[in-house]
């Protein structure tokens, strides 16, 4: 497979940072908040992270792939999909849409 | 390459005459020529290749912060003329015999960037995007924020942070 996109697979990522810290270029911003959750049976609510939005910035992106190492979750992955040509600086930052609706990994 | 690698270190002063010397031994191939910053020192690297690739050379040598002087090894490789230069303008490297006619940089731009005591100016004027953490909602009001320590960007020193 040619390494030319990573896509992002939202349900998986659990806004743990590890992508955004471990980035040399940073070029992944993440935004989330936790919530209360309850489960049923469940002695006290556990708080979980939701995932607000997340971009990559593929003007900075070198595509080193350190992001899809890092991820404990499998929630960023290689993908064959080329990344966007543009000549504006702003439609190279790409959020949850873009990154989930290029990706194909059925293939 | 089946290469089984020569590695040496050698004064300043011998650096054109040793650089010589091996290639007169038969490592008649210029694959580059280099510098690594140590903090105490620069060293500045040439790698020699036997013309059939069956075995190289790595020369050294160091530099004090003080004295960035050296010899060019132009005229045994007209090839590293072009690598002195680039060496001149990420690390401040003087080649005595070189012009060092800037080769990437404009000639308006300041210090040496690839040396370990110059500030990346990106990394103090853009803010980390790590330093984000997930806030505490409770019906969608932030009512907390869990991080109790800062974190800090991996590899960028401490000194080059913003307060």
């Amino acid at each position: 497979m040619i390494h030319s996109f990573i896509a992002l697979l939202p349900d998986k990522c659990t806004s743990c940072m590890l992508c955004v810290r471990e980035c040399p270029a940073w070029c992944i911003h993440l935004d989330s908040h936790t919530e209360e959750v309850t489960d049923a049976g469940a002695r006290r609510p556990k708080k979980i992270n939701v995932l607000d939005s997340f971009d990559i910035d593929y003007s900075l992106c070198m595509y080193c792939g350190i992001c899809v190492d890092v991820c404990p979750f499998d929630a960023l992955e290689w993908d064959q999909h080329r990344a966007l040509i543009s000549d504006s600086r702003a439609d190279l930052t790409l959020g949850i849409t873009q990154l989930t609706s290029e990706n194909d990994s059925a293939n | 390459m089946t290469a089984v690698m020569a590695m040496e270190s050698v004064p300043v002063d011998t650096w054109h005459e040793r650089v010589h010397q091996v290639k007169q031994r038969g490592f008649g191939f210029f694959d580059f020529l280099t510098a690594v910053d140590r903090n105490s020192f620069v060293e500045v690297v040439v790698h020699l290749v036997r013309e059939d690739l069956s075995d190289s050379y790595l020369i050294s040598t160091m530099l004090s912060n003080e004295n960035l002087h050296i010899d060019s090894i132009e005229t045994l490789f007209p090839g590293a003329g072009w690598h002195e230069r680039e060496v001149g303008e990420m690390f401040g490297v003087k080649f005595e015999g070189n012009d060092m006619q800037k080769l990437l940089r404009h000639e308006t731009l300041g210090l040496p960037p690839l040396r370990k005591n110059i500030v990346l100016s990106a990394r103090v004027v853009t803010e980390w995007p790590g330093a984000a953490e997930p806030e505490i909602k409770q019906d969608g009001r932030k009512v907390g924020n869990p991080s109790r320590r800062r974190q800090r960007p991996p590899g960028a020193p401490e000194s080059w942070l913003q307060q």
